[in-house]
């Protein structure tokens, strides 16, 4: 029994086992000096050890929190294993920066008389590699000016004319996957999940077609659209129409999720927040507005132009902080999308109405009159005061007004422009991201590897009720609830059991004057800290000052008084009750011979002082 | 002079290089490049644990042969695969689990139930019973046993040895290396195989009652635990023949297993609705309590990892706890499950047993949703990617809600809910108590406090 206690963590093993660990022992000692005695550790470890294959190599990372207040021995070890494994990771993440193979397209000067914008198109093309070179194209078509729009990862097009004429294509191989004559006003058009569905806006309704072409829905509820946006990790289709409606679809249920009633009228300018869903709108009266599906009114308002807005564009590259819009008026303008407090950055472009976009690593690509201007990072989200155009980085003139649409090409250095004659597609160089994550967006995958990429998106695809202006609520704490349930953080009954006028003391809704009056005859020095100590003697002392008999009809009618309402006639009782009180008061004063309070006079100057 | 570089990607590096080739992918880590990084992954949580529930599909077989209540069951030491039961009707089998035969059936082994079963070595099997007999049986299968279909082996067999007693047996135990066993009456007795008395007689000093189980520790071999029915839990060693301490309980153990990782520490299922895991070295305290089942636990055992626990109950549950974690267990139960009576994991970790009122022994799976068969290595990869998932996300107010609620039959939900309600009343009426009285003179004591009435060594 003791024996027992004495050694309680050996094991002994099991007379088949002996043989096998007599070996090892053997072995341990031969190779190495035994560390420890710990037969029980000699006999588990074997089994239990990380193989050194899977050991971590890095050194364990330094300034991990250690919990030491945490008393709890359990949770301790998992929060600092928690803690080191994410430090350790962090590392990694710097360590896996050395993966990034490939390197982002520049154009850099040497001397300050030379300008990267007086380069022109030909001379980067002939700059560029074989396959860069293929980016810049001129599409000349009939029927009006185009809109276009690429895949997530960049690979395939879909451009949609004026007048009807809608294609999809790989552009890089040149292949054609679709095209259609729909003889009707088209007006807008965008890819859905990937290239295999592309959506179209027409004269009256949105239509789903596949890649092939295939009209596969009519969707009824989306009367005569004017922009389109898909938001791919929720799989819903927005639009916006004439009549000022902003709709969400779900496409993989197939459900009208919501529609917004924007209230100001026909949106002229469209495009979402690629890192938190939420849908701008930009108005004819020259708000532009945030939406997400779970609010009937927008998130923000914000008053951007004197005229309408003529473009609206987010920027990726930051997570979505800053926002560029193009008015009517003429003005370009960079914001800041935590603080609304004015326009980072305001300039004038010439030609006015013009349209905006930002490239994956933060180019901005401004088309106004017939000339297409990319400006670049730091200057455009720099604040500066004066309305003057930051340094140009690289310009374009086409000849074929209106320019109608800017998209640049994900992965690439392209700039694609939509105008009355065609599209051209002009070279950006350092637009485009080098290096992309298969497993987000793969401009190279197969057949094979879009399909279950549908299927996993489909399975990861995130609730709309998720939208949110900030996305990183998810997962972190939810904040405290606003009505304590403690009135002096002394007890801990939930809010619903408590009395009904406790509540209202919590709420701040009580009214107090009845108790302060009643208790409280001197003391009015209010002291936070000993609130409640006051109270307790007050209540003995109550309790000796019960008065019986007296006014009790006047009581009585104050005591049936609800103590939240405020009545008129119960405050006068209320006042004659205190004035009563003041006088008896003062009257046993008096008689205890005290020195009754005078009220100061002007007499009292003529007072004797030595008194 | 311009240097103008443009962005191009070499096709060749992005696809496979032969056809059939696997494509060759690249990573960007960038937070950027993942945008809803969490959203997505919260995602994934919740349809993980969603797939868990979808899969939880634990029961797998029952083995039927008795025709009463099943009273115990006990495994084969060094096998996966055997597993003998003994009932109320007196009969005996030998279940081969993984084929679902019978190796052995023995009806009328003992007069009146089969109180205890325990396996002396790989071919002998020790079975007490009320009849005041302890009977050792041969079970091998011989070839005269074997019906020519192969349906089952005959019920004519003979004991190789039988040990009379004085009085009704209630449990039975073997040691673990010598031929010596431990049997449980109005006291606890230790045979030797080789002799047909017993050769030692173990008692409390002052003790008067009915012990009702028996088990020998499995490491240190000479330490013996049992329970009686006078509340308590006793601790004898047979080197020095005596009864070394034990503890009076506010109620009586209906089970008791001694924990195969931890020599010291030893499980009881108690009538109160609840288990303890004590430390012997500390028998003041439980080290933990587990608490979920709605009537008198019937029936405990170890995991062989010794990191999860099995218990059976009179509410007709089987529950399964994680040691260390004293609530929300797994919870087994069918339409047809009766009084669970004994519960048994098997050797491999993997399934549960578990003996009822109805006379069946059921097998389940010790992790519900766990998937039978051959599972690929990206499949296992796949399930530890979602395992981890649902360890991160739990505290999601969805995700964790999905992962806990569990589907219980109404009378244990009402059962449940009731308890709850008389505890609660419970505390409140003692918390009033306490708040009416002078500050400072009684104060609350803690759940682990009120267990252990004495000690007595």
């Amino acid at each position: 029994m003791d024996s027992l206690i004495a050694k309680a963590d050996a094991i002994r093993p099991v007379t088949k086992k002996r043989r096998i660990q007599k070996d090892s022992d053997k072995k341990g000692t031969s190779s190495r000096p035994s560390t420890s005695d710990d037969r029980t550790l000699g006999s588990v470890s074997l089994h239990t050890t990380l193989p050194k294959s899977l050991r971590p190599t890095s050194p364990p990372p330094e300034n991990v929190p250690k919990y030491g207040h945490i008393a709890d021995k359990k949770l301790r070890t998992q929060l600092t294993r928690q803690s080191t494994q994410s430090a350790r990771a962090k590392a990694l993440v710097r360590d896996a920066e050395l993966l990034l193979a490939e390197d982002a397209g520049l154009m850099e000067v040497e001397g300050e008389m030379e300008k990267t914008w007086r380069v022109g198109q030909e001379e980067i093309a002939q700059a560029a590699g074989q396959e860069a070179a293929h980016g810049r194209q001129e599409w000349k078509l009939d029927g009006g000016p185009y809109r276009s729009r690429y895949t997530r990862n960049g690979r395939h097009l879909a451009i949609v004319g004026r007048k009807g004429h809608v294609a999809t294509f790989d552009w890089q191989t040149g292949t054609m996957h679709a095209e259609l004559q729909l003889r009707e006003t088209c007006r807008d058009v965008t890819f859905l999940h990937d290239h295999s569905h592309f959506a179209v806006a027409q004269q009256k309704y949105v239509y789903i077609y596949d890649r092939d072409g295939v009209e596969l829905h009519q969707l009824k509820s989306h009367i005569e659209p004017t922009r389109l946006e898909f938001l791919p990790f929720h799989w819903l289709l927005a639009s916006v129409g004439n009549a000022g409606y902003l709709k969400y679809q779900d496409t993989s249920t197939g459900q009208l999720l919501v529609e917004h009633r924007t209230k100001l009228g026909a949106p002229s300018a469209m495009t979402q927040n690629a890192h938190n869903a939420v849908i701008h709108l930009g108005h004819a009266n020259g708000t532009v507005t945030l939406w997400t599906p779970n609010l009937p009114h927008p998130a923000v308002r914000l008053l951007a132009h004197l005229g309408p807005v003529a473009s609206v564009s987010v920027d990726p590259s930051t997570g979505g902080r800053y926002m560029a819009t193009a008015g009517q008026d003429g003005l370009v303008k960079v914001w800041d999308c935590r603080n609304w407090k004015g326009a980072i950055r305001t300039w004038n472009a010439r030609g006015g109405g013009g349209e905006v976009e930002w490239s994956q690593r933060g180019a901005l690509a401004v088309a106004s009159g017939g000339t297409v201007n990319v400006y670049t990072k730091p200057s455009i989200q720099v604040p500066f005061a004066p309305t003057v155009p930051p340094p140009l980085y690289l310009t374009h003139a086409i000849p074929h007004r209106p320019l109608t649409s800017l998209r640049f090409c994900s992965f690439h250095d392209v700039l694609t422009i939509g105008h009355n004659a065609g599209l051209s597609s002009i070279l950006v160089p350092g637009s485009g991201e080098p290096n992309f994550d298969s497993a987000e967006t793969d401009p190279f995958e197969n057949k094979r590897a879009r399909r279950e990429r549908e299927v996993k998106s489909l399975l990861d695809k995130i609730q709309p009720d998720m939208i949110a202006l900030n996305p990183e609520f998810i997962g972190s704490l939810a904040p405290e609830p606003k009505l304590t349930t403690a009135v002096t953080g002394a007890h801990d009954i939930p809010f619903a059991r408590l009395p009904r006028l406790e509540r209202l003391r919590v709420q701040g809704k009580a009214d107090e004057t009845e108790n302060a009056d009643a208790d409280a005859p001197a003391a009015d020095d209010d002291e936070d800290n000993d609130g409640a100590q006051k109270k307790k003697s007050t209540k003995e002392e109550k309790e000796k000052k019960k008065m019986r008999g007296k006014n009790k009809a006047l009581k009585r009618f104050l005591r049936k008084q609800r103590k939240n309402v405020i009545d008129p006639r119960a405050v006068a009782v209320r006042a004659k009750l205190e004035k009563q009180r003041e006088t008896r008061r003062k009257a046993k004063a008096a008689a205890a011979g005290e020195a009754v309070e005078r009220k100061p006079s002007a007499l009292d100057r003529f007072r004797r002082s030595n008194k | 002079m311009v240097k103008i570089s443009v962005l191009q990607h070499a096709p060749s590096t992005h696809l496979p290089t032969r056809p059939g080739d696997p494509t060759p992918t690249s990573r960007n880590l960038d937070p950027l490049q993942h945008p809803f990084a969490r959203a997505r992954e919260r995602m994934r949580a919740l349809n993980a644990a969603k797939m868990e529930r979808l899969f939880a599909k634990p029961f797998v077989a029952a083995l039927e042969g008795h025709v009463d209540a099943v009273e115990t069951m006990t495994r084969k030491p060094d096998s996966l695969d055997m597993v003998a039961s003994g009932s109320w009707d007196g009969g005996l089998i030998l279940h081969d689990i993984p084929r679902r035969r019978k190796v052995v059936h023995v009806e009328n082994a003992h007069k009146g139930k089969i109180s205890g079963i325990c396996f002396a070595d790989n071919d002998r099997l020790l079975s007490c019973g009320v009849d005041r007999n302890i009977k050792l049986w041969n079970i091998n299968p011989s070839e005269e046993d074997m019906d020519e279909d192969g349906a089952g082996p005959s019920t004519s067999r003979s004991p190789l040895k039988v040990f009379p007693g004085k009085t009704a047996f209630n449990s039975i135990d073997h040691h673990r290396s010598d031929s010596v066993f431990a049997t449980a009456s109005n006291i606890v007795q230790v045979w030797d195989e080789t002799k047909s008395a017993a050769i030692s007689n173990l008692t409390f000093p002052t003790s008067t009652e009915t012990i009702t189980a028996v088990r020998f520790n499995l490491s240190e071999s000479s330490v013996l635990a049992s329970i009686g029915s006078d509340r308590t839990f006793t601790l004898y060693d047979i080197r020095t023949g005596k009864a070394e301490r034990r503890i009076v309980m506010q109620m009586r153990s209906n089970s008791l297993a001694w924990s195969p990782t931890f020599p010291t520490t030893i499980l009881l299922a108690s009538e109160d609705h609840n288990l303890y895991t004590f430390d012997i070295r500390a028998l003041r305290h439980p080290t933990q309590i587990y608490k979920a089942h709605v009537a008198a636990v019937m029936a405990c055992d170890w995991s062989p990892t010794g990191t999860e626990l099995v218990s059976g109950s009179w509410d007709r549950t089987v529950r399964i706890w994680r040691a260390g974690a004293g609530t929300q267990p797994e919870v087994y139960h069918t339409k047809r499950m009766q009084r669970v009576t004994a519960t048994l994991y098997t050797a491999d970790a993997r399934f549960v047993l578990s003996g009822s009122d109805d006379g069946n022994v059921r097998v389940w799976k010790a992790r519900a949703a766990e998937k039978l068969g051959v599972v690929t290595a990206r499949e296992r990869a796949a399930m530890e990617y979602r395992e981890s998932l649902k360890q991160r996300w739990k505290m999601d107010t969805e995700v964790g809600k999905v992962q806990r609620s569990r589907h219980i039959p109404k009378p244990v939900y009402k059962a449940s809910q009731l308890k709850r309600t008389m505890l609660e009343a419970r505390r409140v009426k003692d918390e009033r108590r306490r708040k009416h009285t002078r500050a400072g003179e009684t104060k609350p004591t803690a759940e682990r406090k009120k267990v252990v009435i004495a000690e007595q060594t």
